[in-house]
């Protein structure tokens, strides 16, 4: 893979004259023509049938390459659950207690301790070693009845962290030595942020459980994954870092994934160019492909940006559908992740 | 002749005009765009479907809703139900499958192997599922273009020459190099991307044998909390003087299997609490692995402490028992490089020299 015996690999496809269909790019097309020692007698041979011109001149398609920056900021935390799971979940844990051996007390307290103490208080108050699955006696006559009704807390999520802290809490002050200062454990942060509640389409602290992707706005009011042309002998990969570069500054900790295009995207002119008549080509439009990329630390900065944007933004799935044209959204919509 | 010949084929197929057919002629089930009736009349048949998925819960009525109270009506009842209506008991014995009292199916709560569970979804899995497949599969993808052939490979096994008469009905010689028959490599894609399948917790307790089995039983209570799995104790297979173990007579090592949540959660605490905690470790070895996609790596007695379970309860474990142990990630991967490219995906370092 080192990149002095790629060049000379190149090089060597561009003195050779080509066989293949024009539909083959030139590396594949290296691929392609790439021998054995053993097959090497029969190229010459086919060359020399392949290389007669066309009769009448036919008129090449040509289209500008682009490269284009999918970065995304994978989810944070994990998603909410459904009404099913979390019922279904609470089910199976009260089920568990029920089925379970019970609990062995005495390997976790030694007898006469605060912990001791605390635990005898706190089996009393909800009769089972479990602290999220309500107040629920696996072994009395009644265990039975272990489904929720209509409208109870315990299987939200929310509750059962809340109830886990505040048990955190009574072990705290029970077992502690200093009985006039009462122990707050920090609580978790919130699911949903300040950015969230302020739709802050700007931050990356919005939508912590969704991928956020980066679209920037052109000069004439585009909204688009960033793009640029790619230069000449630039591979996609190197086109598509300068582009972030270029477009969103440099105060960005990424990475891309592989070398690969995860997509692409083709625009035809309305009109097409003139035919050049020395190459018999006509521009027809642009191509731009897509290379994955995952930003880790920093923020998009188009303060000095060479693409003329005026304006980006990180959006979710959905809301990049409202963003971007139908038919650029048809091209885009199945490398985009379903979180 | 003629006339009773065709009196015959009348006859019948007269009845066949008749008889009410399984496809029904008047409807046309074909659809175009002039006909009005049809189209009309397909989304009367769309509402008989649920507008909504099952997974929403539909609200009930408020009056039923208050009503409903299991507890007082059970204990308002005069006479006790009979005891087939509340308390069924899945047969003992297996007495064959013409018996009329079969057993309930494993999956069904009032079996005797019922298993209960999951209880939740683990963390490791999302990001599995939402960050780390399609990454994989980007950095995994190779490129074919069109009117590419793959150039024919060898036979994994080689045949005989025959220079001799007795090659004859030989079984096919191993591969060059060695006798072993690696796994075959597929392809990444959509359906193979790696995956974890079990992690094994392994604990050699040589002082078990030495001294005395108290060693064997911490060292089983340490990986039981860290694995919420029940442990299996193994025999030493294998004779070492120096710590005085015989063959078959020492129990010296526990064993833990985990798979599914256990496995899931247990890799989300160790990856996310323990090794950030490890002091002066500079990750797994790059030269780990049995180059099937299995990676193996060790973590002393200190180490092992620090998984919160232990910690919470650090107390009640004698302090120089705690094991140390190894810990085998297996995964679907047929070689330790797609391995090791899923394991730093979800966050294992790995160092030095790669050995794929």
């Amino acid at each position: 893979m080192s990149s002095g015996s790629n060049g000379a690999r190149r090089i060597a496809s561009v003195l050779r004259p080509s066989i293949a269909e024009p539909q083959v790019c030139r590396s594949c097309h290296e691929t392609l023509v790439r021998r054995n020692y053993s097959s090497a007698a029969t190229q010459s041979s086919t060359e020399s049938i392949s290389t007669a011109t066309p009769a009448y001149p036919v008129v090449k398609p040509v289209y500008t390459i682009k490269a284009g920056v999918l970065l995304s900021r994978p989810p944070q935390i994990t998603r909410d659950l459904t009404p099913f799971e979390k019922a279904y979940y609470f089910y199976q844990r009260r089920l568990n207690e029920r089925l379970a051996l019970p609990f062995t007390k005495y390997f976790y307290f030694k007898r006469g301790t605060p912990a001791d103490e605390d635990w005898k208080r706190k089996i009393r108050e909800r009769q089972t070693p479990a602290r999220d699955i309500g107040k629920y006696n696996a072994y009395s006559k009644e265990a039975w009845n272990d489904e929720l009704l209509v409208g109870s807390v315990e299987s939200e999520p929310e509750h059962q962290i809340e109830m886990l802290v505040q048990d955190a809490e009574a072990t705290v002050n029970a077992t502690s030595q200093d009985t006039s200062k009462k122990e707050e454990i920090p609580r978790p942060f919130p699911r949903v942020t300040e950015a969230d509640k302020a739709n802050d389409q700007k931050s990356l602290n919005r939508a912590l459980q969704r991928t956020l992707y980066l679209l920037v706005q052109s000069k004439e009011g585009y909204w688009r994954f960033p793009n640029s042309p790619i230069a000449q002998d630039e591979t996609l990969r190197e086109a598509s870092e300068r582009t972030l570069a270029q477009a969103a500054g440099v105060n960005m900790n990424t990475w891309f994934v592989g070398f690969h295009p995860v997509g692409h995207h083709i625009y035809n002119n309305k009109k097409f160019g003139a035919v050049d008549e020395a190459t018999s080509t006509q521009h027809r439009g642009e191509k731009t492909f897509f290379l994955k990329g995952r930003i880790m630390a920093g923020q998009a900065d188009l303060t000095n940006n060479a693409q003329n944007l005026k304006d980006f933004k990180w959006l979710a799935r959905e809301e990049i559908e409202q963003y971007v044209p139908p038919h650029y959204y048809s091209y885009i919509k199945n490398m985009l992740a379903d979180r | 002749m003629a006339a009773s010949e065709s009196s015959r084929y009348l006859a019948r197929s007269l009845p066949r005009a008749f008889a009410p057919s399984a496809r029904p002629q008047s409807i046309c089930l074909r659809r175009n765009l002039s006909d009005q009736a049809s189209s009309k009349a397909a989304p009367a048949d769309l509402e008989e479907l649920e507008s909504t998925g099952s997974l929403h819960a539909t609200p009930s009525a408020p009056d039923a809703v208050k009503s409903f109270d299991p507890i007082s009506k059970s204990r308002g009842r005069k006479k006790q139900l009979p005891r087939s209506r509340y308390q069924f008991r899945s047969p003992k014995y297996d007495r064959g499958p013409l018996h009329p009292h079969q057993p309930p199916k494993p999956s069904d709560p009032s079996s005797r192997l019922y298993v209960p569970g999951p209880f939740s979804l683990p963390r490791v899995e999302q990001t599995y599922q939402s960050t780390v497949t399609s990454d994989i599969l980007t950095l995994c993808y190779v490129h074919n273009p069109p009117g590419f052939k793959p150039p024919p490979k060898a036979p994994r096994l080689r045949s005989w020459d025959d220079s001799s008469p007795y090659h004859k009905n030989r079984p096919l010689r191993g591969p060059r190099g060695g006798d072993v028959l690696r796994l075959l490599r597929k392809p990444i894609n959509f359906n193979n991307i790696p995956k974890l399948e079990r992690i094994t917790i392994h604990s050699y307790v040589k002082k078990a044998a030495q001294d005395n089995s108290s060693w064997l039983h911490v060292a089983g209570m340490a990986v039981q909390a860290i694995s919420n799995a029940r442990v299996e104790t193994f025999k030493s297979k294998t004779s070492v003087a120096t710590w005085s173990i015989a063959p078959g007579r020492d129990s010296v090592a526990v064993k833990a299997e985990l798979r599914g949540e256990d496995m899931l959660h247990f890799f989300g605490k160790l990856v996310d609490v323990v090794m950030p905690r490890i002091k002066d470790w500079e990750g797994v070895k790059g030269t780990s692995g049995d180059s099937s996609g299995n990676i193996t790596f060790g973590l002393e007695p200190e180490n092992v402490a620090l998984f919160p379970e232990i910690e919470v309860n650090y107390d009640m474990y004698p302090p120089k028992m705690i094991p140390g142990c190894h810990i085998t990630i297996h995964t679907s991967a047929k070689t330790d490089k797609d391995a090791r490219l899923l394991l730093s995906a979800l966050g294992i370092p790995f160092y030095g020299k790669m050995v794929d």
